[in-house]
């Protein structure tokens, strides 16, 4: 095929090549083949590797000109291979020299087309700049309800906020993003417009995710009083007595009073660490010795599980 | 009749290939097909690059053979005989090389390539009977030629599927050489021409109702559909499938060939032998060779590689 395609550029390097691409590709969207072949399709025409790479959907896929798929190449990306972008997607021709108007034209039809795939059968990649646009505050209301149209949110949505300020915003009765490898502060759902409030309280929520003792989704919802604490422990602010207490407490003894005042009984907590139930008291009662104090009665449980609430807000102070 | 749609990515090489290859070929077309596929075609290096020693035999009345040995294949070496295909009226054995030249290489296997006598100027009986007289050749001479008589499988693709399998029931009833296997890859098997795919395709992909017809016609002429037709000719029409060696068949879903092919495996079956068929959805007639970068195709020829490998035991 490759060699009908090129007799007919050398008879006619206009027209004829042109309309066969074009048809190839047409052809590949109306009986809606899968990103392989077409990324194949670019690879056999252009007569050279092709590789395909959208780093927002994490898709790296490479097709040799020989049509059979490689996606370990020896060779790195080069800046002098011909290539052409179409939102997040490129296309690359592992090519050198400057591209023939056949390696162009597959390049425009090749990569609309691997977008349409993506766009299909992985879901359309929300564009970072209407995310961002959508919570932000100084942002006008006309902007924000526009962003939130074009990101389908519907009338509700809520913000999450992941660390290092990336965050990401889901419509009501619609999880988009599945939590709980990284920490994550959930905001509640809110009318699309008022966003910011949402994302908002998203960010105080993640101060109290915790990677080690957990939780590590936490959500603003379920914080009630808390979050009013969160505001009083800003940037600089000096640990409270407890706090100290606890950040210098040995790691067998800060699993043990965790788990304890997380747990409804000493016997969830014992099957939570896998211990016999004997070997949890006996852990407990010299932690409580470090501690200073006992954790058993609903004042002593009260001060640990606030001086753990305090002690994430120290560790994420913003 | 709704007709079964192509594999998309076949659909989209085939705008290309049918701008130089109709789907319906008609006999005042042969001359220029004959012409077409010689300057078409690229002349391939059979030798692969100088790994493979050639060796043309000239068998006399218009027959010849190609002997294709690989320099690393081991003596005596299994060997693959190899019948072209071109609806019975046109190619030769030097073309269309590619995939057997591949399995010799990799398996260790020498190729016999024939070159039989073409339709319409020698109809049936002449080109099956050249495939039978270069298969009997072929075991005579194994031992000049390094192979094993024992481990000769007979293969074929198209009309040359066809020739195959009427050369193993040849060799069967006259008790010829044995075969060790026969792949029929998309066989042209049935000169009736007259089964639902061979209908619910004409005018699409690649071999259609209307080229059936040239090719069947130019074999046999006024004996098409009559008493007269051999199953030697028309394997389909064989009652009898046992005795057979083991079979490979393969087919597209959407071409001429695909009902008739899948009936022969099933009474390969039927009689008790052993055939291994593989249906390729979407798959037009040829695929596999006009568009060989398409997954289809790859899966199709990888499947053929498989079996080769566990018929030899390797």
């Amino acid at each position: 095929m490759r060699e009908l395609v090129g007799r007919l550029a050398a008879l006619d390097p206009d027209a004829s090549a042109a309309v066969q691409v074009i048809a190839y590709f047409d052809r590949l969207a109306e009986g809606r083949a899968g990103l392989e072949a077409t990324v194949r399709g670019v690879a056999v025409l252009a007569g050279c590797a092709a590789r395909l790479i959208d780093e927002e959907r994490g898709v790296f896929l490479r097709v040799l000109a020989d049509g059979h798929r490689d996606d370990h190449p020896d060779d790195a990306d080069s800046d002098d291979w011909p290539r052409k972008r179409s939102g997040d997607v490129v296309l690359v021709l592992e090519k050198l020299g400057s591209p023939s108007p056949v390696d162009l034209m597959v390049l425009e039809r090749g990569v609309a087309l691997a977008r349409d795939v993506l766009d299909r059968t992985r879901g359309r990649a929300p564009d970072p700049a209407l995310v961002e646009l959508v919570v932000d505050a100084s942002a006008g209301e006309t902007a924000r309800l526009h962003a939130a149209k074009r990101l389908r949110l519907g009338d509700r949505a809520r913000a999450i906020a992941l660390p290092d300020g990336v965050v990401l915003v889901e419509p009501h009765g619609e999880a988009r993003h599945p939590l709980g490898s990284v920490r994550a502060g959930v905001g509640p759902f809110v009318p699309v417009g008022r966003l910011p409030k949402s994302y908002a309280d998203a960010k105080v929520a993640l101060r109290f995710a915790d990677d080690v003792l957990g939780p590590r989704v936490v959500r603003f919802d379920e914080l009630g009083g808390l979050a009013a604490v969160a505001a009083a422990i800003g940037p600089g602010a000096a640990p409270s007595p407890d706090v100290v207490t606890v950040g210098g407490l040995p790691a067998w003894a800060l699993e043990t009073l965790h788990a304890v005042v997380t747990s409804t009984s000493l016997r969830t907590a014992a099957t939570h660490l896998t211990l016999h139930h004997s070997t949890l008291v006996d852990r407990l009662t010299r932690a409580e010795q470090l501690l200073g104090w006992e954790v058993r009665g609903p004042e002593g449980r009260f001060r640990l599980q606030l001086a753990f609430a305090l002690r994430r807000l120290h560790a994420h102070p913003e | 009749m709704t007709a079964v749609p192509f594999d998309p990515e076949l659909a989209a090489a085939l705008t290309v290939i049918s701008q130089n290859m109709p789907s319906s070929l008609t006999p005042e077309m042969i001359p220029l097909l004959r012409q077409g596929m010689t300057t078409l075609a690229p002349a391939e290096d059979l030798t692969l690059g100088g790994i493979v020693d050639l060796t043309e035999v000239d068998l006399g009345d218009g027959v010849s053979v190609v002997v294709c040995r690989p320099v690393a294949a081991p003596t005596p070496a299994p060997v693959v005989y190899w019948i072209h295909g071109g609806g019975m009226i046109m190619g030769d054995h030097r073309v269309g090389l590619a995939d057997p030249l591949a399995w010799a290489v990799e398996l260790g296997m020498v190729v016999v390539s024939v070159d039989y006598r073409l339709a319409p100027e020698h109809p049936d009986p002449a080109p099956v009977e050249d495939c039978y007289r270069g298969l009997v050749w072929l075991a005579d001479n194994a031992a000049e030629l390094g192979v094993d008589p024992a481990r000769i499988v007979i293969a074929g693709g198209s009309a040359g599927g066809g020739l195959a399998a009427g050369t193993a029931l040849l060799a069967r009833d006259r008790g010829g050489p044995a075969l060790l296997g026969q792949l029929l890859i998309y066989p042209m098997l049935d000169e009736r021409n007259d089964t639902v795919s061979s209908h619910q395709m004409a005018g699409l992909g690649i071999w259609d109702h209307t080229s059936n017809d040239t090719g069947w016609s130019a074999l046999l002429g006024d004996r098409r559909g009559g008493p007269d037709v051999s199953i030697y000719a028309s394997p389909s029409r064989a009652t009898d499938l046992s005795g057979l060696p083991p079979a490979f068949v393969d087919v597209g879903s959407a071409e001429t060939f695909r009902d008739e092919d899948v009936a022969y495996a099933t009474a390969i079956w039927q009689a008790g032998g052993q055939a291994e068929l593989h249906v390729w959805p979407g798959g037009f007639h040829g695929f596999d060779v006009m568009v060989p970068q398409a997954a289809l195709s790859q899966r199709a020829k990888q499947a053929r590689v498989d079996w080769l490998r566990r018929l030899l035991g390797h």
